[in-house]
């Protein structure tokens, strides 16, 4: 056995020993650096061929390269063996997954507006626009041009809250269709959302302001029954896939034939007599809605021979009352902390 | 309007079932509010009081012989007090089932009663508006042994039917029956119309319309009128209708109003001088109602008077001084047609509603006067009056004729009806139709003014198809022109805001209290809510107190603002935080950061820019801890600290914080563009700056960013200090630029040059020295 051979056997030992007691990675590291690093022993080693006779400095260096291998070798098993340890160790932790978050403090979208816009969205999906408008409004858009002529009996109807002769706070979001036909030619396809005021006590079931959602649909070849399939779709996309919706004749000056629409209780599905949402009826009224009158086409310069319109007012808390199951219309003008927050998303 | 399904089932074959028939009338466009249900009465039959004596054992008591129609009569005690032989009266025999009670033979003190004589109480009647003091009274008109629960209607029930204001030819029990004859297809069973009296009345009394708001007014004048009392039947009608009975003359006018529609009203003919006359109040004229009150008048009041004086305010009630009394036995029967609007506002300003206005508000079709007319003829002849012809002033105009075609049905409701069937429905209802060619040409019915334009016929063919029939179809949306700009901008403000741990909430837009140039209503409901709001903080703040504890509030709406007598409106968003209490120096408001950094995110989540702060002051925030922050040159939001006395106002615990956003001067969003990462590496130089404290932060980045040129791709004041080690006046800051190049890596000489300009440029403009 050569010099060399035995020094490489002793280092060779001597790197098993340390790679042995090596317990993580740093330690592993440090021997292979103290071995085989660029100054370490094994370098030493080398250095030292220099001074065998040249015939035997191949051999030599075969020897030194084999062993060299063989100490990688080892290092390379025990860093398998450490990280699969590790992994071990890793493996076994556990945590109580019940243990209680602390989510981030988002804030809320009111519930109002929830419902305002996935009525819009489920609108926009199918054409239509947006569009939003002053709440002080002339006489002449709240009334005159939706063919509610001063004197008019229905007039009294809209218990409004006036600013002078003329001026008053809309008490429906009406006067969109008239603004939105004016400004543009057929066909127009838009829903108006929007606060809404009438001289209505306060309580349970009342606000003096309110939101609408109003609805257009202009254009040739308009006709009642696409009125019914588009409400069927809102009442189903608000409430759930199995809503029905019922349609009953009702009267009002702006549309003709007019309806009133119901849709079936979300909560009772008709099969409580006592249900506190729709009394036992089965039926929820949502608003109104009709085919334009052709006075209010006309009010607007449209050609009432040619095209015909449908148009929808649904009250937004009403909405949102039967959504959500909300006992008391007070509660979305409250700024409860836990009212918004239950009923609230951020989407 | 309240209506017995026994009246109905007058005119009209009906289903057993009281729900069956409210569904129909809903389905029709007339919603029943209530289905008043009548309790189970069975077992009372039509009696007479053939004897009648004290009880031989009670005082309290009577024993009658009651015959019942069958052999033997019935005897029965009974503690009422109005009994007398000869009366006709409701007997309960044994078995009977009464509300809460049901008849057996019992025996009172040693007389076996083999019944009950009934008090309108037992017939769940009114007691107040019948024989209170004991058993109820009927009359001849009812055969003895008939069921009487039948013979008077008390086993069906009343539904409360709520009428559009289209529909005044359907506030009546025909105008309903019609309805529900046409939608099942069955006959319509109505008295007669037709005025049986020719015969002038000798003299014959004037009648005249000096009013534009009159169209048609007819009298009618009847002699030999005994003013009694109404058979029980027409009592029990009006009562289960909700009108009380009072005379046998005044019921007649009630019944014919609720009948037909037509209000009519009775005049004591002797009590009227001359004719009668339709026209407006005179100034100062005063009139004493039925009801007892004393009036002023006004010409905006429209009247029905004599020769002398006004009689009556028109179409809504009449005066005590030509009233029908017990005395009466000459009447002069008014019937006419009013303007709806002119009626509402002589309503309105004597300050009246009866069951006439709120008829003739609608306005009544003139033909019902002559119905309702003929009608109260024939009832008042049946009562032994004498009548004479009726005569009439103003005319009944004739509805125009219109024409539809079955493509007008189609092209409304999206269904093909064969135009016969377009034909039966509207005959149904009263229309003549010739449909001898394709154009239909359709005469609506009198009493149905509300059909004037082909549209109205469509909903009419509606109706009777059911709008149930009608098919649902979506329709597919052509390509317009109308944009959601602003509506898009309101969610997504909402959502950033949601984001940003902000609760939405939603406030009264009305407000108690109303500052220079704020917006009044004329009518509020109340004082609390006089003004339209010119903020929404206020709110968003008076909530927060009462919350009490931290929070984030925000509030998307409109504010007002009177300018030049013009109504401004601008959408807003409006926030409002509740902070934590914190031992913060004077110069430091790390919320009012908190919030500045919320607007700016907002902003530039909106606009594509953060927009720049500067200092501003407002009414009711903070002097020190108010800013506004611009974009270009537009001030699009203003922000602060609630000022201190306004804070410990409201009560708060905790510190207040309060902002707004113009929406409306937000512009478009800034489409961002990408630029790549430069492939070297930046660097960064901290600089501690002692400076005066009146130098702003935002004034040494632009200073450093300034001198240190095109390399300096950050800069941001990240510290602030003040405190003993300072020299007064002054304070440190730490500012940090970061620095990279496009072209190669920035060397460390390149970055301490670039640093040092920066510190001269401070230094020269801002008076700071680097601290060490």
């Amino acid at each position: 056995m050569t010099d060399v051979a035995s020094s490489l056997e002793a280092l060779a030992k001597r790197l098993a020993a340390a790679v042995e007691a090596a317990n993580d990675e740093q330690a592993l590291e440090a021997a292979r650096v103290r071995y085989l690093g660029r100054n370490g022993e094994v370098t030493a080693i080398r250095r030292s061929i220099g001074r065998l006779a040249p015939a035997d400095r191949p051999g030599a260096g075969k020897t030194i390269n084999d062993a060299v291998a063989a100490m990688e070798r080892v290092l390379d098993e025990r860093r398998a063996g450490l990280a699969a340890r590790d992994v071990e160790a890793a493996l076994a932790h556990r945590i109580d997954v019940t243990f209680p978050a602390q989510p981030p403090a988002l804030g809320t979208i009111h519930p109002i507006r929830r419902v305002i816009d996935d009525a819009c969205a489920y609108f926009e999906r199918h054409g239509f626009a947006v569009v939003l408008g002053p709440e002080v409004e002339p006489d002449y858009y709240n009334f005159d041009a939706l063919n509610i002529p001063p004197g008019h009996p229905a007039r009294e109807g809209f218990d409004s809250f006036w600013i002078d002769d003329t001026l008053l706070l809309r008490p429906h979001t009406s006067p969109m269709q008239i603004r939105t036909m004016q400004m543009h030619k057929p066909p127009i396809a838009i829903v108006a959302p929007g606060r809404c005021y009438r001289r209505d006590a306060v309580d349970a079931r009342h606000l003096f302001q309110f939101h609408q959602i109003e609805g257009l649909l202009v254009d040739r070849g308009i006709h009642f029954g696409h009125l019914k399939g588009m409400l069927t779709g809102l009442c189903r996309t608000l409430f759930g896939a199995y809503q029905e919706v019922r349609f009953r004749p009702s009267y009002f000056p702006f549309t003709e034939p007019s309806a009133e629409v119901d849709t079936t209780c979300p909560k009772c599905t008709g099969h409580a007599s006592a249900c506190s949402m729709c009394g036992g009826s089965g039926w929820i009224e949502l608003g109104g809605a009709g085919m334009v009158h052709p006075n209010v086409l006309r009010e607007v310069g449209y050609d009432a021979d040619a095209v015909c319109g449908w148009a929808f007012g649904f009250g937004a808390e009403r909405l949102a009352l039967v959504r959500y199951d909300v006992d008391d219309i007070r509660r979305f003008v409250d700024s409860d902390p836990d009212f918004l927050e239950q009923l609230g998303t951020i989407s | 309007m309240k209506v017995p399904i026994s009246w109905l089932r007058e005119f009209v074959e009906l289903p057993a079932e009281s729900n069956a028939i409210a569904q129909r009338l809903a389905m029709l466009g007339f919603p029943v509010e209530e289905i008043v249900r009548r309790p189970v009465i069975e077992g009372v039959v039509v009696g007479r009081l053939a004897e009648v004596d004290r009880h031989p054992n009670a005082d309290r008591l009577f024993v009658c012989v009651v015959d019942v129609g069958d052999d033997a009569p019935l005897t029965i005690a009974t503690a009422a007090t109005n009994v007398a032989a000869g009366q006709i009266v409701p007997v309960a025999r044994i078995g009977a089932r009464l509300p809460n009670l049901r008849i057996e033979r019992r025996t009172m003190r040693g007389i076996v009663s083999e019944g009950m004589l009934c008090s309108p109480d037992e017939l769940a009647l009114d007691p107040q508006w019948f024989d209170a003091d004991g058993i109820m009274q009927l009359d001849e008109s009812l055969p003895i042994g008939g069921d009487a629960v039948a013979l008077l209607g008390l086993r069906d029930d009343v539904l409360d039917v709520e009428i559009t204001s289209n529909r005044v030819d359907a506030m009546s029990v025909i105008g309903l029956a019609r309805e529900l004859a046409a939608s099942y297809g069955v006959p319509l069973r109505l008295p007669s119309f037709v005025n049986a009296a020719k015969k002038p009345a000798e003299p014959a009394p004037r009648v005249g319309i000096a009013s534009a708001d009159c169209s048609y007014f007819v009298v009618q004048r009847f002699d030999h009128v005994h003013v009694g009392r109404s058979c029980a039947r027409v009592r029990v009608r009006l009562a289960l209708c909700g009108v009380r009975p009072l005379s046998s003359i005044v019921d007649v006018s009630n019944y014919v109003m609720l009948e037909t529609g037509e209000p009519l009203h009775f005049y004591d003919a002797g009590s009227v001088q001359g004719g009668l006359v339709a026209r407006d109040a005179l100034p100062d004229e005063v009139l004493t109602t039925l009801d007892g009150v004393t009036r002023a008048l006004d010409p905006k009041v429209l009247v029905i008077a004599d020769e002398s004086r006004a009689l009556g305010v028109a179409g809504v009630m009449g005066g005590s001084s030509s009233e029908v009394g017990e005395r009466t036995t000459s009447i002069l029967l008014e019937a006419a047609a009013f303007a709806g609007a002119r009626i509402r506002r002589s309503a309105q300003f004597v300050g009246l509603r009866t069951e006439a206005s709120s008829r003739h508000e609608r306005s009544v079709p003139p033909a019902l006067a002559d119905a309702a007319c003929a009608r109260a003829a024939q009832m008042l002849v049946e009562l032994g009056a004498v009548a004479y012809a009726p005569v009439c002033a103003g005319s009944v105009h004739s509805a125009p004729r219109l024409s539809l075609t079955q493509h007008d049905v189609e092209r409304t409701l999206g269904q093909v009806l064969a135009p016969g069937r377009i034909a039966s429905h509207l005959r149904a209802l009263g229309c003549e139709v010739d449909d001898r060619s394709e154009v239909l040409q359709v005469l609506p019915p009198a009493w149905r003014a509300d059909l004037t334009i082909p549209a109205d016929l469509v909903e009419e063919i509606a109706r009777m198809e059911g709008y149930d029939a009608i098919e649902a179809v979506v329709p597919a949306v052509t390509a317009h022109d109308v944009s959601s700009r602003e509506y898009e901008r309101e969610r997504q403000a909402a959502r950033v805001m949601a984001a940003l741990g902000y609760h939405e909430t939603i406030t009264y837009s009305l407000r108690a209290r109303g500052g220079e140039g704020s917006v009044a209503l004329r009518n509020p409901l109340s004082e609390e809510q006089r003004y339209l709001r010119s903020a929404i903080e206020p709110a968003l703040l008076d909530d927060l107190a009462r919350i009490g504890r931290p929070f984030r509030l925000f509030e998307i709406g409109h504010v007002f603002a009177s300018e030049g007598g013009i109504v401004v409106e601008v959408p807003l968003l409006s926030m409002a935080v509740a902070g934590e209490q914190t031992n913060e120096p004077a110069w430091s408001d790390a919320q009012f950061i908190r919030l500045k950094g919320d607007l700016q995110a907002f902003l530039r989540e909106l606009t594509g820019n953060a927009g720049s702060v500067r200092p501003v002051q407002r009414a009711g925030l903070h002097p020190g801890k108010t800013a506004g922050l611009s974009i270009g040159d537009v001030d699009v939001a203003l922000f602060g600290r609630v000022e201190p006395r306004a804070e410990r106002d409201r009560g708060a615990s905790f510190p207040l914080y309060a902002g707004s956003v113009r929406l409306d001067r937000l512009g478009d969003t800034l489409r961002p563009r990408y630029r790549p990462p430069s492939r070297f590496p930046s660097t960064y130089r901290d600089l501690a700056l002692a400076v005066g404290v009146e130098v702003s932060a935002e004034s040494v980045e632009a200073a450093t960013a300034h001198a240190i040129g095109d390399i300096c791709t950050a800069v941001r004041v990240f510290d602030e200090y003040r405190g003993p080690q300072i020299e007064q006046g002054h304070k440190s800051i730490a500012v940090r630029a970061v620095m990279q190049r496009f072209d190669g890596t920035i060397t460390d000489e390149e970055a301490d040059a670039a640093v040092a300009r920066a510190a001269a440029t401070l230094h020269e403009r801002l008076g700071a020295t680097v601290r060490v």
